[in-house]
């Protein structure tokens, strides 16, 4: 039945946001907590 | 009563600057007029077509005409500074939001006051009678109070004008919905019993939009 | 204290994938084939489960708002703008998945029908506050008006349902004569379980939203200090 492409695509649809987001979300962490890293360190630096 | 002193003082400074350049309004009003008119080749407005959609297509130009004037006033009075001294003096904030609302509750009143005998005419429906005059008021009074308080949001934004029409309408849809099926309904021979619920709609709309507004006006203008 | 935050996080992070996991295992095995409109019918639990979670968020970002008018702390408007994030997401879902599903039953990708009408509007919604937050740059300012459109945003969308509700009673759409849904016992656990999984994932996925924003908080600090302290000294 055709009507299953329609099941399997709002399935689908709901991974594909719910990677999106939990991706975005993760990576942008990871983004920030290497900057927060080489800022320390940066500050380790200067105190020395 | 001093809050409604203050109010009314509000009100005339506005109307009164306003009547001065009359600027805004015959804006608003060329606006609605060509609205209507863009609808009308748009839609193909003939006949009983014409009828079924003309209340819809007259609250549609209130709508937008609405936004237009809307972020005008506020604009005005950001450049003007007025708002600034107001705040100076210990005055009610609520005063003053309900101020501007009426304001811009009468500026829309004036381009109602054209665009109903007009819609009347250009789409051969009744839209002068008391029942529809009293949904447009109350219609209206929702739209210029959110309006209003949309405006003072979106005054503070980078893209300033552009921004209100995209806060606002989402709100505005339950009083746009029931305006239109209240007018609808009125047109069509109803009574206003028959249009009860929406009527019923509109005045619950007016009370929350009125006091969410009242009680948060204060936020938007502290410094 | 990190310690048992990160404990919690990823006891939740557990606990929502296996909540998901049987929610899925229950819809595609547990749940019965419904009569009228077939396997399709499936997409149901997901997308009213997504629907729950859009309104509900923005419920929060209702809530945060007020809390940040009443104590002007930070962490109000943190909660705030995460909740509208992932409520956006959800909300996304759920206006996709109810399009997906009029098709078939339908015949047509779009109808006014009350429920996918109102979660049109909150995703509209969640874009006129994301777009209001873009457009400020102070972030007291930011927060404080954003504040108050969540407040006045969110009290008129029971207005709206109603509001379409009646609209759509008075004029029914002609064409969803077949949308009717023979309800049953297990598709009714079936749901329960959905709209648990799905509140699960929602407080999961929202701690890491929140826990991004302090983070982006934490670096931004850093920034200031390291300028303050060391200008001329290195460049950051």
């Amino acid at each position: 039945m055709s009507n299953l492409v329609y099941l399997l695509a709002a399935y689908a649809v709901f991974w594909a946001l719910t990677f999106v987001l939990v991706v975005s979300i993760w990576a942008r962490q990871r983004r920030l907590e290497r900057e927060l890293a080489s800022l320390a360190a940066l500050l380790e630096e200067s105190r020395k | 009563m001093r809050f409604i002193r203050i109010v009314w003082a509000i009100v005339v400074k506005d109307v009164a600057a306003e009547f001065h350049t009359r600027e805004m309004i015959s804006a608003m009003l060329v606006f609605s007029v060509l609205a209507l008119l863009i609808f009308s080749f748009a839609l193909d407005l003939r006949g009983a077509v014409a009828q079924a959609a003309a209340p819809g297509v007259l609250w549609a130009t209130v709508a937008f005409a609405g936004t237009l004037g809307l972020s005008r006033s506020l604009t005005r009075e950001q450049q003007t500074g007025c708002i600034d001294g107001l705040l100076l003096a210990p005055v009610d904030r609520s005063a003053i939001f309900l101020g501007k609302a009426l304001g811009n509750l009468a500026f829309m009143a004036v381009v109602e006051a054209v665009l109903l005998p007009l819609s009347s005419a250009l789409f051969d429906v009744p839209l002068l009678r008391p029942g529809v005059l009293l949904v447009t008021a109350l219609g209206t009074v929702g739209y210029a109070a959110v309006g209003t308080l949309l405006a003072t949001i979106a005054v503070n934004t980078r893209a300033r004008e552009v921004m209100l029409p995209i806060l606002l309408l989402p709100l505005a849809i339950p009083s746009l919905i029931a305006a239109v099926q209240a007018t609808g309904g009125l047109v069509e021979g109803g009574t206003l019993a028959e249009v009860g619920g929406w009527m019923r709609l509109l005045v619950v709309y007016d009370l929350v939009i009125v006091a969410v507004s009242v009680l948060t006006f204060g936020y938007l203008v502290e410094e | 204290m990190n310690k048992d935050r990160e404990l919690l996080g990823l006891l939740l992070i557990i606990l929502s994938t296996v909540a998901v996991l049987a929610a899925l295992g229950m819809v595609f095995l547990y749940a019965p084939r419904e009569t009228t409109m077939g396997d399709v019918q499936r997409i149901f639990y997901f997308h009213v489960a997504s629907a729950w979670v859009g309104f509900f968020a923005f419920f929060v970002t209702f809530l945060s708002g007020i809390g940040y008018l009443a104590w002007a702390e930070r962490r109000w408007d943190i909660l705030a703008l995460s909740s509208v994030e992932v409520g956006l997401a959800f909300i996304t879902m759920t206006v996709i998945t109810g399009s997906l599903w009029a098709r078939p039953v339908w015949g047509t990708y779009w109808t006014w029908e009350p429920r996918l009408t109102i979660s049109a509007v909150q995703l509209l919604i969640y874009v006129a506050y994301g777009m209001l937050r873009s457009a400020l740059e102070n972030p007291e300012k930011k927060a404080r008006l954003s504040a108050v459109y969540g407040i006045v945003a969110f009290v008129t969308v029971p207005l709206s349902w109603f509001a379409i509700r009646w609209w759509r009673t008075i004029h029914p759409d002609i064409l969803t004569g077949g949308g009717g849904m023979a309800f049953t016992p297990r598709m009714g656990y079936t749901l329960l379980v959905s709209l648990a999984a799905f509140t699960l994932l929602y407080v999961t996925i929202l701690r890491q939203r929140i826990r991004l924003e302090r983070s982006a908080d934490a670096l931004a600090h850093l920034r200031a200090y390291l300028e303050t302290n060391y200008i001329g000294g290195s460049h950051v």
